[in-house]
């Protein structure tokens, strides 16, 4: 069976580390299935989101052995425009993943890449700000909005590529309780839709809906109950 | 205990039409930790740099240790409050963690002795002395939180105010930060914390004072 | 109604801003120069500018107004002398006149400039990359454009957390001063790095540079007003170029 995310003993060291940071993880996920992943700063979540999402090798440069296979092809092999039409990702700074004039200028830019017609674009833009219920901000500045909004400004973004697979990185750590309200009922919409998706997070109150809790410790992955002290 | 922070009517606007604070009057006082809580707009940033003198009152008045904080300039007023901005990285100034601690003595020209007998207090006491030559730009997020206090602390002012000091630490960091508060409270050193996180503020504040749209609508101790 | 910034296409007003600021740089006569401000004072407002910005912006600029009037007086001897202190013609009219047309030169400059800013960055790098010019470049003045405010406030918190520390900036001595200014600049330009990093990593998900070409959701065309105002301001900016040379001649 081929899933969308599958990790095969990964090991990822950075160039000036001496020690790995990831040692031996393997996951598969599943469609429409949303993974918990939880653990202390720097234990290496982010480094395991940017190996899925393929910033880890084609961005960022270390000693990555093992293989993570989206949909059976490995992220090695895939470039990064490919593998960013499957795998979407949300950082946790609203403020520099914006950098459009408008939120509408800015969900199109993804497609605008990928040489996608005009017609489609534009169908894209309106089902995704429907998605993430912004349609009124069509036009707004993306500096003006809240910090919630930026953040489904950014998830519309990465979901105008059409990915089937949508990691976010600790995106609700500098949100308000209203904003993560809203991008907590976006993440139902997307299970709903039948999308994998991957959340990091430090913060158990930030956890909704879920099917699975993974702890990430020592550079494994292993099953989480209970608290993280 | 008298007020060492007193805000009388305070009103302020970043544009023409919309108060970002509408006549806001409070005290704070040198024994207790503060909690200035709100969602995002209600005002509590704002009145954080009013307190400070980021910015100056469109009407009212805020006095600082019986002060008028209108008469002070900035450095005045920094030896009596320090502030923690909610980004570290715009008050880390040198290259290294020792550095960064000796920085302003070093520049108003402090004898060498007695730098170094505070920044080996400082160390201990921000639990940093392992990491003393570590460069600054290298360190994570709680750690430079952590440095950019104990820096802020050695020019020895009576008063913190914090701005949103738990954003992006996890539970282990956040307890670390809460001790460290606590042991400063406790050598007599008021703050007051600005925070959307209701679980940090309940293990640290005495007084909460919530905000909603410029206005404070609930003051409880 | 629509207003004229929003009818003109963003190429439109780059011809405009172009012909205009090439009049400010080429005119040397005053009369004329006072008629092309004038004249850019009348279209910005017809299209919108924030006029009163612009003249805050040059009030601030008095001091250099006043180093030109004095620096034209000294060592360009035209013009009825004011005011001399010993054999030093500290002021005249002539450098008066000079100190004007400086300050008529950059207010024309500036304010043609808010002609400009009516249209949103990703309009101009549209009209630039329907110019043909690589959308890279195009893009990567956007990005500064956008983040240029951003570095600002960061810099306006760094001097802020400076003078908090007990350092009152504006009290102390230069040399003391610019040692200060020193260590403002490590945490503005890690800072600066950080964020270009981020979003650097935050455009590479999104395919950015994926093919030698992208398609583009916003087109621009040029309607009839726009190839009526180029052509207009361009005719406009070729005869007084001309007429003010010929002038010029004849004059000689």
């Amino acid at each position: 069976m081929i899933f969308p995310v599958e990790i095969k003993n990964l090991h990822f060291t950075y160039p000036e580390s001496k020690k790995s940071i990831l040692n031996g993880i393997e996951l598969r996920i599943n469609k429409g299935e949303v993974i918990t992943i939880v653990g202390l700063s720097g234990c290496g979540k982010s480094t395991l989101c940017y190996c899925i999402c393929g910033i880890i090798p084609h961005v960022f440069e270390g000693d990555m052995q093992g293989e993570v296979l989206i949909f059976g092809n490995s992220t090695k092999n895939m470039k990064l425009p490919v593998i960013s039409t499957n795998v979407g990702i949300v950082f946790q700074d609203p403020d520099t993943q914006l950098f459009s004039p408008t939120v509408e200028d800015e969900i199109a830019f993804g497609p605008e890449n990928l040489c996608v017609e005009r017609d489609e674009i534009g169908k894209r833009i309106s089902k995704n700000l429907e998605l993430v219920a912004m349609e009124k901000n069509r036009y707004a500045n993306p500096e003006n909005i809240s910090g919630g909004e930026k953040q489904l400004i950014a998830l519309a973004s990465t979901l105008s590529l059409n990915p089937q697979i949508i990691i976010f990185d600790e995106a609700m750590s500098q949100i308000d309780d209203a904003g993560k309200l809203k991008i907590k009922k976006a993440i139902r919409d997307l299970k709903a839709a039948e999308k994998a998706i991957i959340m990091v997070e430090h913060d158990l109150a930030n956890i909704d809906v879920v099917d699975r809790v993974m702890l990430l410790k020592e550079g494994e992955l292993t099953g989480f109950k209970g608290s993280l002290q | 205990m008298l007020a060492f922070i007193k805000l009388e009517n305070v009103t302020f606007s970043y544009f023409k039409d919309k108060n970002a604070v509408k006549n806001i009057s409070f005290q704070l006082k040198k024994n207790e930790v503060a909690a200035l809580i709100g969602p995002n707009g209600s005002g509590k940033t704002t009145l954080g740099k009013l307190i400070i003198g980021m910015l100056k009152p469109n009407d009212g008045k805020i006095f600082i240790d019986g002060i008028d904080n209108n008469k002070m300039t900035l450095g005045q007023i920094g030896s009596r409050i320090g502030y923690l901005f909610q980004n570290p990285d715009c008050q880390i100034f040198t290259t290294t963690v020792i550095d960064e601690l000796a920085f302003i003595l070093k520049f108003k020209g402090a004898p060498e002795e007695e730098i170094k007998k505070n920044i080996s207090e400082t160390l201990e006491l921000f639990d940093l002395a392992d990491l003393q030559n570590s460069y600054t730009f290298n360190l994570s997020q709680g750690e430079k939180q952590r440095l950019a206090i104990a820096a802020i602390m050695m020019g020895d002012p009576q008063y913190l105010i914090l701005d949103e000091p738990t954003s992006g630490l996890d539970m282990e960091r956040k307890a670390k930060l809460v001790n460290i508060l606590q042991n400063l409270v406790q050598s007599g050193i008021g703050m007051m914390v600005i925070s959307h996180d209701r679980a940090f503020i309940d293990l640290i504040a005495a007084k909460k004072i919530k905000m909603l749209e410029g206005e404070i609508i609930e003051e409880n101790c | 109604m629509k207003k004229i910034a929003d009818i003109l296409d963003p190429r439109t007003k780059i011809v405009m801003v172009l012909c205009v600021s090439t009049l400010a740089v080429f005119v040397q006569n005053i009369y004329i120069l006072f008629s092309v401000f004038s004249f850019t004072i009348l279209i910005t407002a017809l299209i919108g500018g924030n006029l009163l910005l612009v003249a805050k912006k040059i009030g601030k600029m008095w001091y250099l107004f006043i180093l030109i009037v004095i620096v034209q007086s000294i060592f360009v001897h035209s013009g009825k002398i004011l005011v001399k202190i010993g054999s030093f013609q500290l002021l005249t009219l002539g450098g008066i006149l000079l100190g004007v047309e400086f300050i008529l030169r950059i207010f024309i400059i500036i304010s043609s400039a808010t002609i400009l800013s009516t249209s949103s960055s990703r309009e101009i790098i549209q009209g630039m990359v329907q110019w043909k010019i690589p959308y890279e470049i195009a893009f990567m003045v956007s990005v500064a454009i956008r983040f240029l405010p951003v570095l600002g406030r960061e810099l306006k918190d760094v001097v802020t957390a400076v003078q908090l520390r007990g350092i009152d900036l504006y009290r102390i001595q230069i040399k003391k001063r610019l040692k200060i200014y020193y260590f403002i600049f490590t945490p503005v330009i890690i800072g600066a790095i950080r964020k270009a990093q981020k979003l650097s990593t935050a455009m590479e998900t999104r395919a950015f540079r994926a093919y030698p070409n992208r398609t583009s959701y916003l087109v621009l065309k040029m309607n009839n007003i726009d190839y009526w105002v180029i052509v207009i301001f361009s005719v406009m900016t070729i005869s007084v170029i001309i007429l003010y040379y010929v002038f010029l001649r004849r004059l000689i």
